[in-house]
């Protein structure tokens, strides 16, 4: 409740976009990573260098963003306040991006005992920022599908963290463990549980909200991110047990539980009764239809385990449903909560005496719409590499990597504006 | 059973069709429509929220004594979307679409985020204070907002 009493209680700028801009830094690096190694990268999920692309784009990116966002919107959507948003945001930035450039390291070059500390300190990072969650959601009721999904992707959160630490003391420590099935276990946690709860309690509100579209069906919403938790404690049994049958139906099962979501958004986008498709919604669309691609890549693999043995199988499956899929959705997000933020903090500024620019002179959808262009050829070689690596792995690395520089462009652009226009509005409101 | 939430959350849509109308007007170039819904949801929204400003905030203040709780944060971004109501107005009637269409783009964000709070947790927080008074607090909202 404390969150609506005050606008001084809603984070300030600084928090959630020190995030925001850090994120493209570690997309660019992972597609430099790609063009600097080449197509060793691509030849297995295993290689170092693709551990460590991958983490630089699931930690350094994608969590970079989705933490930044939840600082900044916690207070709107559960009505729950943290407590010190920007010292929060502080602590939680720099460990997560040490704890991303030294996970990378530690994958790539191996230095002893680098890994163990990089897990070290993403794990204590994430245990901070769940403990300050935990304590801003205690008390808040669960009115919503959203609420609801965004308590239950931070239990994901937890459990992808566990098993990163674990696995990375296994391998620091010469542990034995069952690396295969717990990596597995540990995207499936990761993507499933923290990144798709996440997502879909996000969805719930974004999609109906801003695209104009009716809502989502209320029971399966409500029951949407139970069922997901549901079945990664089914396959984490099946890790632990041994069962294989029990994992593979437990993958298959959320295959088709993504599947189901990602169709009924279609659908409802498909009714939005916005009369113009920007970058966010064009963004959307591409996340959706390559994680329906992605997923059902899944469903086969449970279904037909030696797909996955299929050359390229796993590495194609991780580029469509992390590049094709998270990436497109939250970098849609980002560019419509980096100019609305903005918009509300100079709106602020000028103290209903100094009208503050909208949202479009700060930033452009054309600049946001020819940067998605530079995205989706990045993504079309990502996964054309797939199939022709010695060709292909290089140039894809690089057009990623110029890809999200141009995210970066555009985003570090609207903070100039930001400031250019807040300047001006200082000096107009010392002249009244 | 309706409540202040369902009641109020199904006004918020009401006024989110006629925003959606005035943009789909200018999407077809069709400027006089456009003005119409435009002022068709510049009236929705504003009789929104004068009756939440004149019941039902008054009503939830007197009965929980928080005066300077959410309702005043209500009512502080009720103005920050009178001046972008105004702002796109002015916009629409010089017919300065990129103007217009940047500022409507705002105006749904802000009013969006604004509904979230009020959907989830004012509503709920008023209903649950105010179940004594719900009925009479239904119907003085109901007319309210017919008379606009």
């Amino acid at each position: 409740m404390q969150a609506l009493l005050s606008f001084e209680n809603a984070p300030p700028f600084a928090a959630p976009l020190r995030f925001f801009l850090t994120a493209p830094l570690f997309a660019i690096l992972a597609g430099l990573l790609l063009a600097w190694n080449g197509p060793p990268l691509m030849a297995s999920r295993w290689m170092p260098g693709a551990l460590a692309a991958t983490h630089l784009v699931t930690v350094g990116f994608m969590l970079q963003v989705m933490l930044g966002a939840l600082i900044q919107i916690l207070p709107v959507v559960a009505g729950a306040n943290l407590r010190h948003p920007l010292r929060v945001a502080r602590i939680v930035h720099v460990g997560l991006s040490a704890g991303g450039v030294l996970l990378a390291a530690g994958f790539l070059i191996d230095p002893p005992g680098m890994l163990g500390f990089a897990a070290l300190l993403l794990g204590g990072t994430l245990l901070y920022f769940l403990a300050v969650c935990v304590q801003a959601l205690v008390g808040v009721p669960s009115t919503s599908p959203t609420i609801r999904g965004l308590k239950l992707a931070l239990i994901g959160l937890a459990a992808v963290v566990g098993l990163g630490m674990l696995m990375a003391f296994a391998l620091t420590y010469g542990w034995s463990v069952p690396l295969s099935a717990l990596a597995d276990l540990h995207a499936g946690w990761g993507l499933g549980g923290w990144a798709g709860v996440l997502l879909v309690a996000m969805a719930y509100v974004v999609v109906p909200m801003f695209q104009l579209t009716p809502g989502y069906p209320a029971r399966p919403s409500w029951w949407f991110p139970v069922a997901m938790l549901l079945l990664l404690l089914l396959w984490s049994g099946g890790v632990l047990g041994n069962l294989d049958g029990l994992v593979r139906l437990s993958q298959g099962l959320a295959a088709i539980a993504g599947i189901a979501f990602c169709v009924v958004t279609l659908r409802l986008q498909g009714q939005r009764r916005r009369a113009r498709a920007d970058a966010t919604y064009r963004y959307w669309q591409l996340g959706l239809v390559a994680s329906v691609f992605a997923l059902l890549m899944l469903l086969i693999s449970s279904l037909w385990p030696a797909a996955s043995e299929l050359e390229g199988w796993t590495i194609g499956f991780g580029i469509l449903i992390v590049a094709g899929g998270f990436m497109p959705f939250i970098t849609g997000m980002l560019y419509k909560i980096s100019a609305f933020l903005s918009w509300l903090h100079l709106q602020n500024f000028g103290q209903a005496k100094i009208p503050a620019p909208a949202m479009n002179k700060i930033l452009s959808d054309t600049d946001c719409q020819r940067q998605m262009v530079a995205y989706v050829v990045a993504l079309a070689l990502l996964l054309a590499a797939v199939i022709v690596p010695d060709w292909l792995a290089r140039p894809a690395g690089l057009a990623f990597a110029l890809a999200n520089a141009w995210l970066f462009w555009n985003l570090a652009g609207a903070v100039r504006r930001y400031r250019r226009a807040q300047a001006e509005m200082a000096e107009k409101l010392a002249a009244l | 059973m309706t409540t202040i939430r369902s009641f109020m959350t199904d006004d918020h849509r009401r006024c989110d069709d006629f925003f959606a109308d005035a943009e789909q007007a200018i999407g077809k170039n069709n400027m006089a429509a456009a003005r119409a819904a435009f002022e068709h949801f510049q009236s929705a929204v504003l009789a929104h929220f004068e009756c939440e400003e004149k019941t039902l905030f008054p009503t939830f203040e007197a009965k929980t004594g928080m005066s300077m709780g959410p309702t005043q944060v209500m009512r502080m971004e009720h103005q920050q979307m009178r001046d972008l109501l105004g702002d796109a107005r002015n916009a629409i009637e010089s017919g300065d679409i990129d103007d217009y269409l940047g500022l409507a783009e705002t105006l749904l964000i802000m009013m969006q985020q604004h509904n979230m709070k009020e959907e989830n947790i004012l509503y709920p927080m008023c209903d649950q204070h105010l179940s004594a008074e719900l009925p009479a607090v239904l119907e003085r909202l109901e007319m309210e907002l017919r008379d606009e």
